[in-house]
């Protein structure tokens, strides 16, 4: 399929009016006749082990419908590779947001109250919010029996690291050795987090054995199948619904607090509601963007040929492994990144800490990792003498180029993505000179897979001639699933607007594996594309016997079926539809491959060591910071990405501004900090410090439209995560301009900046230990 | 359920009757009610809305000068006021930046006031401006400078009945120029609390080439907002003529003085070591700002941007 194929680029989301004017319904605005609220009691320490639950005073109180812990469901763990978690601690709690125990109460404010009122007694134990120490052999252990816990052995369980992976070609000792010169960079990411506007909500009602949840999750299916592993009822006994999702940015993906919700509901023998305070929202989910330290060494020849890199990588897991399993060989191929290497030994470690849980949020360890690694291709710019930008268009992947793990790539962009966002920024004129000495502009490349996964989607046609697209995709704010009617608009000579959507209900879509790794569109569009062509076969089929002329010779086009060339022989898809023949398709397509590699080397492979259908990206970020305080602000940002063909440009757009914006908080003021005990020193939105849309710059895009094959619908890739990879090494390689030196800690809060600026630039120091002059 | 009360005021003598018998007042509630749903302290029991109260949300000149500002004057309403704009820019420099929008229009400067944080933005510059409290109880009307005012964090010396009418502002006195400006550092352009912050006002000689007379104050890192009398002197008598290197050097000494006087914490929005140097940075933008602004200099509002643009 050409580029010229291509459907209708501007197509505006179903849902937008409903959002945007205040009427949309989110789960915290439903009710239920006669429901309770739910209230949790976390851990009282970031690590003890619990002696005594007494709940009686708890469930004394006047209001009270249902007090429950861990004797109140069945013993099974679950977690994603490791299944290292109980829906209700009760032996060792392992961090602040580990839930012991779970309140039905008339209001919220009982609920909290009689939650409160629950006596549990710890024998506190040290905590390990160390995650560098954990993965010392002999640190002690956050689980000291996970040997014998369910789950995948593929990344080794050894000491505390529990995902080891390693990405090896040739031999990177040998050829670091030859090098003209070796670079080396020793970076610290602090943990940051989604931070979705919506704070989690969760109602449950059972009917007779059968409970529906309605919860604010990205991934309805996981959900359903953690509230029916966790009570060991079975999946057609769980039923969720998710109402408008107010944002996840991936801290909404996993099984989270619908299996406690359930068990509360089927407790207290009435519905049940959960709404997170914003407190909570920051606490309680085991979700949140890793710490990370990053250390990198890379051999150069004098001309920029990279000739080996080694790397190891060491990521804070958190008290339990979730989703977040695969992190470590994620981390390890953005630690190559999209460039040819020779050689490469990369190590990367997930560790256990008694730290809130790491998993999924917006392209998870890339922005950190990119982060570093842009900031080390600048270092090894200036070693040569060379350009940064100049550096890059030396080394990037172009077709042909092979891999880090033996992929032999075939067309990508990544080289047109550099030259766009270098033209879109302006940065000839940079280095003319043309920039205040306090301004400087900083380049970044990265790169995201595409994701492959089954999905299903049903097309059905109502007696009008509209229709009603019935899928398992989950829509999370990005409009993925807003735009599935284009694709199915399109095969079937419709307008997009002829169809309404029937999403976020597991009793009725396919299975799908919800809002995450930026596959909607690639696999859903598939699906529905490919259900909606079973439409088309049935309307043709319709239209051949009453035109009598052979469905080969019709097209379908502006809601009729025609004779190809003479328009005017034609029936309306509308009589078609309402002659009584059921026109219902149903799809799945085919599921791209994931292109080959050479992996006899390396450990803890999990699939990720090649990449499908590589979203090359460049960002360019027009920086300036004033350098008295270490304040930066991104005065202009420029991105190109290859993502393969856009089929909707409005949401494409939309997903680099907001991933963008996110890249800047992550880059400039976004982190939890944890104390030495491992709780949050900053949960809430005043002290973690989203960027607001004042602070957004102009934002230029350019897209590299690649027809992409073995890829997603009509050569498409993925688009959200990619807008946040490279941002926060754009802006570090601009500040590090500026000032002279760079900032090896994330985010490059302004206090960070200035203790560099400091030294650099030789900034006055007041002394003030002393005795005051003016006294 | 909890037996809280709210209540409605129509006038002034209404609201001091309802705060007698216990009731706390609420202005624009941005600070009250949004600090009880942070946990901050619990909603009182018995509130009394003074939203409504005619005439406290006027911005009038007396005869001699003095400005009288309403206590429900909200933020934007001081960014709007073409008087003040002219009178005391450093007040407008801080009513810019205060939250977002919304909080801009919904609170209020007796709110501000009244609330009496070390981070509050219109503090300094208020008490650089010589202002007075008017505050009304049941036992008449008083006034109060602000440094009697603020007592500690979140304390004020109005007793629990004397509702704030009204800010006012002295006439100038003495010839010369005037200038105000208040720069706090941010982070990011809304929904900011002060870390640092620095106001100044300046009066210019009747020639206008020395600092005749200078006022300075530092916001958030003391325990209420305090005027800094050592950076003062270091303004006063400075030589605006020339090529501006004895400018440099009592804008430097100034900076170098507001930071011996402020005692800063750390905490997770900042070290002691960076708000100290930063009250030194902050000191001298803002009293670089008041002087350019008595000099007839454009300085945008708020001088926060201007400062870091300029
Ligand atoms: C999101 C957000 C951002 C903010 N950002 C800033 C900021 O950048 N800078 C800043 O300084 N502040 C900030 N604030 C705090 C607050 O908005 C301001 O202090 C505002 O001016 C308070 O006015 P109000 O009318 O809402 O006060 P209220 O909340 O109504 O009252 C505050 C206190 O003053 C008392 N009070 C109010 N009026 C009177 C009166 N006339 N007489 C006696 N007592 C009275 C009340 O009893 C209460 O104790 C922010 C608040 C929010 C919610």
């Amino acid at each position: 399929m050409t580029v010229t194929d291509r459907v209708e680029q501007v197509f505006i989301r179903p849902d937008g009016k409903e959002k945007v004017t205040g009427a949309g319904r989110y789960t915290a605005d439903l009710n239920l006749t006669g429901q309770a609220h739910a209230a949790f009691r976390f851990a009282d320490h970031p690590h003890a082990r619990i002696t005594r639950i007494d709940t009686a005073t708890a469930r004394a109180m006047p209001g009270v419908f249902a007090v429950i812990t861990h004797v109140d469901v069945p013993e099974i763990r679950y977690g994603g590779m490791v299944s290292d978690r109980h829906l209700f601690a009760h032996d060792v709690v392992r961090w602040e947001g580990d839930v012991v125990a779970a309140v039905a109460a008339r209001t919220p404010e009982l609920a909290r109250a009689a939650a409160a009122a629950i006596e549990v007694d710890y024998e506190v134990l040290d905590p390990l919010p160390d995650f560098v120490a954990n993965a010392e052999p002999g640190a002690p252990l956050v689980h000291a029996d996970w040997q014998s816990y369910g789950g995948s052995r593929s990344m080794g369980r050894d000491g505390n690291i529990l995902g080891r992976s390693t990405i090896v070609k040739g031999d990177a000792d040998a050829a670091m050795a030859t090098a003209d010169v070796v670079v080396r960079g020793t970076y610290r990411a602090d943990a940051s987090q989604g931070a979705p506007i919506e704070p989690r909500a969760v109602i449950a009602q059972w009917t007779g054995d059968k409970v529906t949840v309605w919860t604010s999750t990205q991934v309805p299916f996981a959900a359903r199948d953690g509230v029916a592993h966790t009570l060991g009822i079975p999946q057609s006994a769980v039923r969720v619904i998710v109402p408008l999702l107010g944002g996840g940015f991936g801290s909404k993906c996993d099984f989270h607090f619908e299996g406690h919700i359930a068990a509360l509901a089927r407790a207290a023998r009435r519905p049940v509601k959960l709404v997170f305070s914003r407190r909570e929202e920051f606490i309680a989910p085991d979700h949140r963007r890793e710490g990370m330290l990053i250390e990198l060494e890379t051999g150069v020849m004098r001309d920029g040929r990279i000739v080996a890199r080694r790397g190891r990588l060491t990521l804070d897991g958190g008290a339990y492994c979730g989703e977040g399993g695969f992190f470590a060989q994620m981390a390890a191929m953005h630690a190559c990144g999209p460039y040819v290497l020779e050689n490469v030994n990369v190590e990367s470690r997930l560790v256990y800490s008694t730290n809130q849980p790491s998993a999924s949020v917006r392209a998870p360890t890339a922005p950190q990792t990119c982060w570093a690694l842009e900031q080390h291709m600048d270092a090894i710019a200036a070693a040569i003498g060379l350009d940064g930008a100049e550096l890059r268009r030396r080394t990037l992947i172009e077709a042909g180029a092979v891999g880090p793990a033996g992929q032999v790539f075939g067309e990508v962009g990544a080289k047109q993505a550099l030259e766009a966002a270098l033209e879109l920024i302006g940065y000839d004129d940079y280095l003319r000179g043309e920039l205040p000495d306090d301004e400087a502009i900083g380049i970044a490349c990265g790169w995201w897979p595409s994701m492959a996964s089954p999905s299903g989607a049903y097309v059905k046609l109502n007696g009008d001639g509209t229709g009603v697209i019935i899928t398992g995709a989950q829509e999370c704010g990005s409009g993925a699933v807003m735009g599935l009617p284009l694709l199915a608009a399109a095969e079937l000579g419709m307008r997009p607007e002829d169809f309404t959507l029937h999403y976020q209900d597991t009793d009725s879509g396919p299975w799908d594996m919800g809002a995450s790794g930026s596959q909607t569109t690639f696999n859903n569009g598939r699906a529905v594309i490919e259900a909606a062509r079973e439409v088309r076969a049935q309307l043709l089929e319709l239209a051949s016997q009453q035109l009598e002329i052979d469905a080969a010779e019709l097209e379908l086009a502006d809601g009729v079926v025609r004779a190809a060339g003479s328009p005017d022989v034609a029936v309306s898809i509308a009589d078609l539809a309402g002659s009584g023949t059921p026109l219902l398709g149903k799809g799945s397509g085919e599921l791209p491959e994931n292109p080959p590699g050479e992996t006899s080397s390396c450990v803890g492979v999990l699939g990720m060591e090649t990449f499908l259908a590589p979203q090359l990206i460049t960002h360019a970020a027009r920086v300036k910071v004033d350098r008295q305080t270490g304040v930066v602000r991104v005065m202009e940002f420029a991105a190109a990405h290859d993502s393969g063909v856009i089929l909707n440009r409005i949401g494409a757009d939309g997903q680099v501004y907001g991933g963008v914006l996110m890249g800047i908080g992550q880059a400039l003021s976004e982190a939890t900090w944890f104390d030495e005990q491992g709780r949050q020193r900053n949960p809430g939105l005043l002290d973690y410090k989203l960027q607001t849309a004042s602070d957004a710059p102009p934002i230029h895009i350019r897209w590299i439209e690649i027809d992409t094959p073995n890829a997603g619908p009509r050569g498409s890739k993925g688009v959200g995560e990619p807008p946040s990879v490279p941002t926060p090494g754009a802006i570090a390689n601009g500040i590090a301009k500026v000032i002279g030196r760079p900032v090896h800690e994330l985010p490059m809060t302004a206090e960070r900046v200035w203790s560099v600026a400091v030294d650099s630039l030789g900034l006055e120091w007041i002394d003030t230990s002393g005795k005051d002059p003016s006294a | 359920m909890s037996g809280r009360t709210y209540t409605q005021a129509g006038s002034v003598a209404d609201a001091v009757a309802a705060m007698a018998a216990g009731a706390r007042p609420v202005a624009g509630g941005t600070d009250l009610v949004v600090g009880a749903r942070h946990g901050k302290s619990p909603l009182p029991q018995a509130m009394v809305g003074i939203h409504r109260i005619p005439g406290l949300d006027s911005i009038e000149v007396d005869p001699n000068g003095a400005i009288r500002i309403g206590a429900l004057v909200s933020h934007a309403a001081i960014l709007d006021s073409p008087l003040l704009a002219e009178q005391a820019p450093g007040l407008l420099d801080a009513s810019a930046i205060v939250g977002s929008h919304a909080t801009r229009a919904n609170g209020t400067l007796g709110g501000n006031v009244m609330n009496a944080s070390p981070a509050m933005d219109t503090g300094a510059p208020l008490l650089c401006l010589g202002a007075q409290a008017v505050l009304t109880g049941s036992s008449g009307t008083r006034r109060l400078g602000l440094d009697e005012l603020w007592i500690s964090p979140g304390r004020t010396a109005a007793s629990a009945d004397e509702l704030l009418e009204a800010i006012e502002l002295p006439a100038p006195s003495g010839a010369g120029a005037r200038g105000s400006a208040y720069v706090r550092l941010q982070y990011r352009r809304q929904m900011e609390i002060a870390v640092v912050g620095a106001a100044a006002v300046v009066r210019l000689s009747a020639d206008g080439g020395r600092v005749a007379d200078a006022a300075v104050a530092i916001t958030a890192v003391t325990p209420v907002i305090v005027r800094v009398s050592a950076a003062e002197a270091c303004l006063v008598g400075a030589d605006l003529s020339g090529g501006g290197e004895e400018l440099e050097a009592a804008l430097q000494a100034a900076g170098r003085a507001a930071a011996w006087a402020a005692t800063p914490i750390s905490d997770v929005r900042a070290s002691l070591g960076y708000r100290t140097q930063m009250v030194a940075v902050m000191t001298r933008r803002a009293a670089a700002a008041a002087i350019a602004r008595a000099r007839g200099q454009q300085v945008r509002v708020p001088a926060s941007d201007w400062s870091v643009v300029r």
